[in-house]
């Protein structure tokens, strides 16, 4: 949702290093699985401990950045802010609507029946 | 603009064992990682006999294998921190996200009442021609001296608009039925009609 990036790019770069953090023990496991083989694949090797060790160092750069970025804003205060008002405002504007519906319902079946009668 | 606040002693502690996590655990993972492939080295000479050089790395590899896990692990809880932490203080998006909220509920809110007002205005209309039936049907419970809402309305419209000439000419309307024909002309005159008379007491 467009409206809500700022609040959700940091949440989803966290998501992000959660997935790549699954994919280096994933690598770990394909180089060790490899070594262990009698015929090793070199080149798959090599590539794959090039992937492991420039995930880890990805990981801890986008992590001490997360960090650096919660001691900048970060406060010893609890944020106070709602949007209690608004919404009850809001809520009370579809409360109104229901009952103008209701009053408009009351109203069709009275002309209902007088025409019927 | 990136200036180090004074942060209360917890939660920098806080963020300083985040930042302590990190280092640890990426060691971690990147030393039982160099450790494994060295073990897997296979070596000509050997201090005690193969089988027990074999079985000891074995037991080796499987151990910083499970560290390797560990650490990943502990990373995992790290992130689950981090993200809780980021909810409940990076004041900015919350900030951000708290006015989106506020926007959208007093968007839908005007929605509602411009949508109800254009209602209003469409049935007041409409209630003006049921209220004429209305009282000048046989159905109708109301004594002759009773007025119809519409020319209530009318009447207090035109005691706002102080029109001295039409006032006159209503209060001396003779029957309750006829008084809505009578009236008819001025209301139509009348600037938005008895449909803006409900309206503007609504």
């Amino acid at each position: 949702m467009a409206t809500y990036s700022l609040a959700n790019e940091r949440l989803r770069a966290l998501e992000d290093i959660e997935r790549e953090i699954g994919a280096i023990l994933q690598n770990a496991g394909t180089v060790i699985l490899e070594l262990s083989k009698e015929k090793t694949n070199e080149r798959l090797l090599d590539r794959q401990a090039a992937a492991f060790t420039a995930s880890v160092q990805h990981v801890e750069a986008e992590l001490s950045a997360q960090i650096r970025y919660l001691t900048q804003v970060a406060t010893g205060q609890p944020h106070e802010g709602s949007s209690y008002s608004s919404r009850k405002d809001c809520q009370m504007a579809l409360k109104r609507v229901d009952y103008a519906r209701l009053k408009l319902s009351d109203v069709a079946r009275i002309c209902e029946q007088l025409l019927e009668n | 603009m990136a200036q180090q606040r004074a942060l209360p002693q917890s939660k920098e502690t806080l963020l300083q064992s985040y930042n302590k996590r990190l280092k640890d655990d990426v060691k971690s993972i990147m030393d039982n990682f160099t450790e494994i492939i060295k073990t897997a080295k296979i070596e000509d000479e050997t201090q005690v006999s193969r089988a027990t050089q074999g079985e000891q790395d074995n037991y080796e590899m499987h151990v910083r294998a499970a560290n390797i896990v560990r650490a990943g692990e502990s990373l995992m809880k790290l992130v689950s921190d981090l993200k809780q932490f980021l909810i409940l203080n990076d004041f900015p998006s919350v900030n951000e996200a708290i006015d989106q909220r506020n926007q959208q509920l007093r968007a839908l809110q005007e929605e509602c009442d411009r949508k109800l007002i254009a209602l209003r205005d469409e049935i007041s209309i409409d209630l003006y021609e049921l209220e004429e039936e209305y009282y000048s049907s046989s159905s109708s419970l109301c004594e002759a001296n009773d007025l119809p809402l519409c020319e209530a309305y009318w009447r207090l419209d035109l005691d706002t608009d102080s029109a001295d000439g039409l006032s006159a000419l209503v209060l001396a309307s003779p029957e309750p039925s006829a008084g809505p024909l009578q009236a008819a002309a001025p209301a139509h005159s009348h600037a938005g009609g008895p449909g803006a008379g409900p309206t503007e007491h609504a």
